[in-house]
């Protein structure tokens, strides 16, 4: 049949300019990039810090694991946990308002979702170190802090998060409470967040794993958990010290994530 | 074109539950949805619309519970005029109007109960919804709708658990439970096939005639129009064209209301 015997019509050919441009772009960055950075300069003690630190590893402090007295491995580990955990938990609460600001598909005026949208990635910006430096400030040096500064950076991931499953939304539900006598409260309670409570608990947890590896680093600025311990270990040079309580981190995150991550296999 | 008078006032002593008057709907961007519609339905009516896609049948049946505003004119239920109804007043009269939709528009996950309790929203204050608390009256209510659809079995079973035709069938029941003097269906059996379609439009035949509920439906099939209707209102490109018991709906008149280009934009 002649209609399915014809050649396959080259593909016809745009302006490459655009493209040539591109490239010699990112090109030029990254010669810019490598210029602008200080010679690769290694200390010359660098390869016994290095054996140090790998034999510190392998020959870990395992008496540190658990002494009892609150400062040991397992103590501040839960410590941690307990920060990420009261962390995300908290703002997940606290981000389902700003998500229904932000979220485009609830307002007519384009200014509220806008400032919403703005407020959240401001929110956002700041680094969770940087925060916990601050609430530091303002609450002292402790798991407080870093209970605040992890859930403070999380309403601007988590409302971001929650605000998009919103715009995703089918509304047919929602149009049938509408239709039925309901109020808008009423489409949000009976209709909206039922159908987004598998995408809420998913995005919780997803952000609870995040939240246990920032938690882990809050310490070295003093927010409380395992961070602590691990800035003195270094600086004390005590590296079978550091050698078990990074694996105590890597265990503790491997496992979060496992566990989390098989629940939210479940839910969607 | 023929054009019948059905019951006059002054024949029936009875009142029209749903009037057009005079209605007009042009949408933002332009489209014209409505044309003029005057339209008088009464009590135990089975009036299936029909027309073309794009004709303005669903913007005809969104506009009798206001899921759309009209533009101008004014459309009564049971002698209260809708167009006017404000806040407390506009849920009142929602309340008493059942919708069922082409896409049967339930919340999947949860229960079946749950979706058809959904259809008391109307009697009950915010602050009581935000916790579901409805009464145990209402869940027998709820059961028994179930049970005139022939799901009692279903009652705990999740929504998305159902076939289609059941699920148009749960939404028949929690439509029912709003204890409506209206139902209105949109394009109900549009996504299902032929067997559940009997199966669905049996059970509507049977709420008006048992329970006297006046349904307004529109379909896409000429055939189930006449097998169902007891009376059949044509709309073409946004007008009336046609109005009269299904006897006097003969081929001609069938094809003058499918005459005419598919209007480009889809009524909902």
């Amino acid at each position: 049949m002649d209609a399915t015997n014809k050649k396959l019509p080259p593909r016809e050919r745009k302006n490459e300019w655009p493209k040539y441009l591109a490239w010699a772009f990112v090109a030029a960055l990254i010669i810019w990039a490598f210029v602008g950075m200080p010679a690769f300069a290694i200390k010359p003690n660098a390869g016994q810090i290095g054996g140090s630190i790998m034999s510190g590893i392998f020959h870990p402090d395992w008496a540190y694991v658990y002494r009892g007295d609150g400062e040991d491995l397992v103590s501040t580990l839960l410590q941690t946990i307990a920060i990420a955990f009261i962390g995300t938990f908290i703002s997940a609460i606290v981000s389902l308002p700003f998500a229904f600001w932000a979220a485009n598909t609830k307002h007519e005026f384009w200014l509220v979702t806008r400032s919403g949208k703005f407020l959240l990635t401001a929110i956002r910006t700041f680094p969770e170190i940087v925060l916990a430096l601050m609430f530091i400030k303002a609450v002292g040096p402790s798991a407080f802090a870093g209970v605040l500064a992890v859930g403070f950076h999380s309403v601007g991931m988590l409302a971001k998060l929650f605000s998009e499953a919103i715009e995703n939304l089918d509304n047919g539900a929602g149009e049938s409470v509408t239709s039925a006598g309901g109020t808008r409260m009423d489409v949000t309670m009976l209709a909206t967040i039922p159908q987004l409570l598998p995408e809420l608990i998913s995005n919780t947890l997803y952000r609870f794993e995040l939240a246990i590896r920032s938690a882990s680093i809050l310490g070295i600025v003093g927010a409380g958990g395992i961070g602590t311990p691990l800035i003195f270990a270094i600086s004390a040079r005590a590296w079978s010290r550091v050698g078990i309580i990074l694996l105590g981190i890597v265990i503790m995150v491997t496992l979060v994530d496992f566990i989390s991550g098989s629940i939210r296999k479940k839910l969607i | 074109m023929a054009e019948q008078q059905v019951p006059s006032t002054t024949a029936a002593p009875q009142e029209p539950i749903i009037q057009f008057d005079h209605v007009s709907k042009v949408y933002d961007n332009g489209a014209l949805g409505l044309k003029d519609i005057n339209l008088k339905i009464y009590p135990g009516e089975f009036v299936v619309v029909i027309g073309l896609s794009g004709a303005g049948k669903s913007t005809l049946m969104r506009s009798v519970n206001r899921l759309h505003d009209i533009t101008s004119g004014d459309i009564q239920i049971g002698g209260r005029s809708i167009t006017k109804a404000k806040g407390k007043e506009l849920l009142e009269i929602r309340r008493g109007i059942g919708m069922i939709f082409q896409n049967f528009n339930l919340v999947k996950r949860a229960s079946v109960l749950r979706n058809v309790l959904t259809g008391r929203v109307g009697y009950y204050p915010t602050w009581k919804m935000i916790f579901g608390l409805f009464s145990p009256e209402d869940k027998q209510r709820a059961y028994e709708s179930l049970q005139r659809v022939d799901l009692g079995d279903k009652v705990y079973a999740r929504a998305d658990e159902l076939s289609g035709g059941q699920q148009q069938r749960v939404s028949i029941a929690r439509a029912l439970t709003q204890d409506p003097q209206i139902i209105l269906a949109d394009e109900p059996v549009a996504s299902l096939d032929p067997q559940t379609t009997r199966h669905v439009m049996d059970d509507l035949k049977r709420i008006n005639e048992e329970l006297g509920i006046t349904v307004l439906i529109n379909l896409h099939s000429v055939d189930l129009a006449k097998e169902y209707g007891s009376r059949i209102v044509g709309i073409r490109a946004g007008e009336k064209v046609f109005d009269g018991p299904v006897a006097t709906a003969d081929d001609a008149t069938i094809s003058e209301i499918y005459s005419g280009k598919d209007t480009e934009k889809e009524g909902a």
